[in-house]
């Protein structure tokens, strides 16, 4: 018999829609997986029980009297604690904001609950979602579902490791140097970091304006489809938002990777990778390839420019919206959190305004010289082995232990100053029974090219079908 | 460069009112110098035509047409 929990997003909302299984039952199937794992993976800040029961008891009588369905319709879902629901906690993973609530919903929530989704909780997260690991000293460390002492990845460690741990179909996190990515590549998920512009932000707690990404992670790049549908487009409450089109992500998903030229950096996406994570691309690369794909290994350009100036885009805006606390309650904030955001203050504007008035330069510069050769690039998500939570605790680790910590996001930080579209899929599993993570990145508005390469690769592999260690 | 963390937390403490919060803020602040060597290696390296221009533009200028 199956698992309800089991079911991919579109399969359950397909379920519920068909009279197959109730919403309830959905429901209760995460649930249970939630009593079973949550204890020690500590992936949740708030449930909320008794409101999600209410909702799927709505969501299976519009069924019963055959109402019109969302795409999403009666499908259970937590999200990371930092978007706003009117009159839910949003901690934002911090003392700071444990027990606010704001006063409006965000676009994101709010066009899934049109769908028929529903929200059932808030999911653990990097304090104001500033680390890359899923240490948080005021909720507690997340832990991975795949072996408990290693990092979930981070900024949104509770959504990578309750979509991996069928505690939720899918979850929303955000991405601003990789925080979608990196927990979806430590967790073993699917998870997609959009084009700079292409999902409104509002209603999400902000921490680099010009960085700042909403995104899902899902089981499968289908899934991952079906949200970025919903979510995509202008949103007249986000300014910043694009009016580009939307188009049909899940019809994009064909299968058809012929002529496909695929672009493997060989200069900084590589440096330092442990020999496992290579195998496991090579590997993934060989898949894309058996499905007509051409790989090219180049060197990419302008890579120290990405590198120097997206580190000061960002430090500087979290740094600016931190200054009050910062000022007033800095021992409120997990000592790398405060740590990491204080030399934010010592950048002189110029720098800064010279990070953010090239960013569009560099941009048409490298886009010009990397896809006129090749339409996507691949890279591994993260270069190592996962490191242990221990290995990568700034608060309580050794001098020396931040450069361990940061090594963890280098690999996905490139693509956030660059605003391009990456989507992260498990690709194998190291030494250590860790997921490994394949990085795919397009042009700008490229959301549906990655999607289908990374659907593709799920047509032919089944490491995104395992289910992880702390459900055995 | 021996006194730039001191001269750092200085300006820091004078533009904004805000102390060292800890070891590693005082260790990361001291790492800026890292910050200044990679700009400095920058420096004359890029010319662009277009500067500055728009990020958005510049999204919409290199965008996927069709898949």
């Amino acid at each position: 018999m199956i698992d309800l929990a089991d079911l991919t997003l579109v399969d359950a909302a397909e379920a519920v829609r068909t009279g197959q299984a109730t919403s309830r039952q959905l429901l209760d199937a995460c649930w249970a997986n939630l009593d079973k794992a949550n204890p020690v993976l500590n992936a949740t800040i708030w449930l909320d029980r008794e409101r999600a029961e209410t909702d799927a008891k709505a969501a299976d009588q519009a069924v019963r009297d055959k109402k019109p369905l969302g795409k999403l319709h009666g499908v259970p879902m937590a999200h990371k604690d930092m978007y706003y629901q009117a009159g839910r906690l949003s901690t934002a993973g911090s003392a700071l904001r444990r027990d606010w609530r704001p006063g409006i919903t965000g676009t994101a929530v709010a066009r899934m609950a049109a769908e028929g989704a529903y929200v059932f909780g808030g999911l653990n997260m990097a304090e104001f979602a500033q680390n890359p690991t899923g240490h948080n000293k005021t909720f507690g460390d997340c832990h991975n579902p795949w072996n408990l002492p290693y990092i979930t990845g981070g900024s949104s460690s509770g959504s990578g490791a309750a979509v991996s741990a069928r505690m939720t179909y899918a979850a929303l996190g955000s991405d601003t140097g990789g925080s979608i990515r990196l927990p979806a590549a430590a967790c073993g998920v699917t998870g997609i970091k959009p084009t700079q512009s292409r999902v409104s932000r509002y209603g999400a707690m902000p921490l680099s304006f010009s960085h700042d990404n909403v995104g899902p992670l899902c089981r499968t790049a289908r899934d991952c489809a079906r949200i970025m549908s919903i979510i995509a487009g202008h949103d007249p409450m986000d300014p910043t938002s694009s009016g580009e089109p939307v188009p049909d992500y899940e019809a994009a998903l064909t299968g058809d990777l012929r002529g496909l030229r695929i672009g493997v950096p060989e200069t900084y996406f590589l440096e330092g990778a442990d020999a496992p994570v290579l195998a496991a691309m090579d590997a993934a690369l060989k898949v894309l390839e058996s499905r007509g794909a051409v790989v090219t290994r180049m060197t990419l350009p302008l890579m120290d420019a990405v590198a120097a100036y997206g580190g000061i885009v960002s430090r500087v805006e979290a740094a600016t919206i931190h200054a009050q606390w910062m000022r007033d309650d800095p021992q409120a904030y997990g000592k790398h959190i405060s740590g990491r955001m204080y030399p934010g203050y010592a950048i002189p504007a110029p720098y800064y305004v010279e990070s953010l008035s090239r960013r569009g330069p560099i941009l048409k510069a490298f886009a010009a010289e990397v896809f006129a050769k090749v339409d996507i690039l691949v890279t591994p998500t993260i270069p190592t082995c996962l490191p242990t939570l221990a290995e990568t605790d700034i608060d309580h680790g050794p001098p020396g232990t931040e450069h361990t910590f940061m090594a963890v996001s280098v690999n996905t930080r490139p693509f956030n100053y660059l605003g391009l579209p990456a989507v992260s899929v498990n690709c194998g599993f190291d030494p250590n029974g860790c997921p490994v993570g394949l990085q795919i990145a397009g042009r700008p508005f490229a959301e549906a090219r990655v999607l289908r390469v990374a659907d593709a690769y799920q047509r032919d592999t089944d490491w995104h079908t395992r289910r992880p260690r702390v459900l055995s | 460069m021996d006194d730039f963390p001191t001269v750092t937390e200085a300006a820091i403490a004078r533009w904004f009112g805000i102390a060292p919060p800890n070891d590693p803020g005082r260790r990361l602040a001291a790492d800026l110098a890292h910050t200044i060597a990679a700009f400095e290696t920058l420096r004359g390296t890029l010319v662009f035509e277009d500067e500055p221009s728009s990020f958005e533009a510049a999204l919409q200028a290199t965008k996927e047409t069709g898949v």
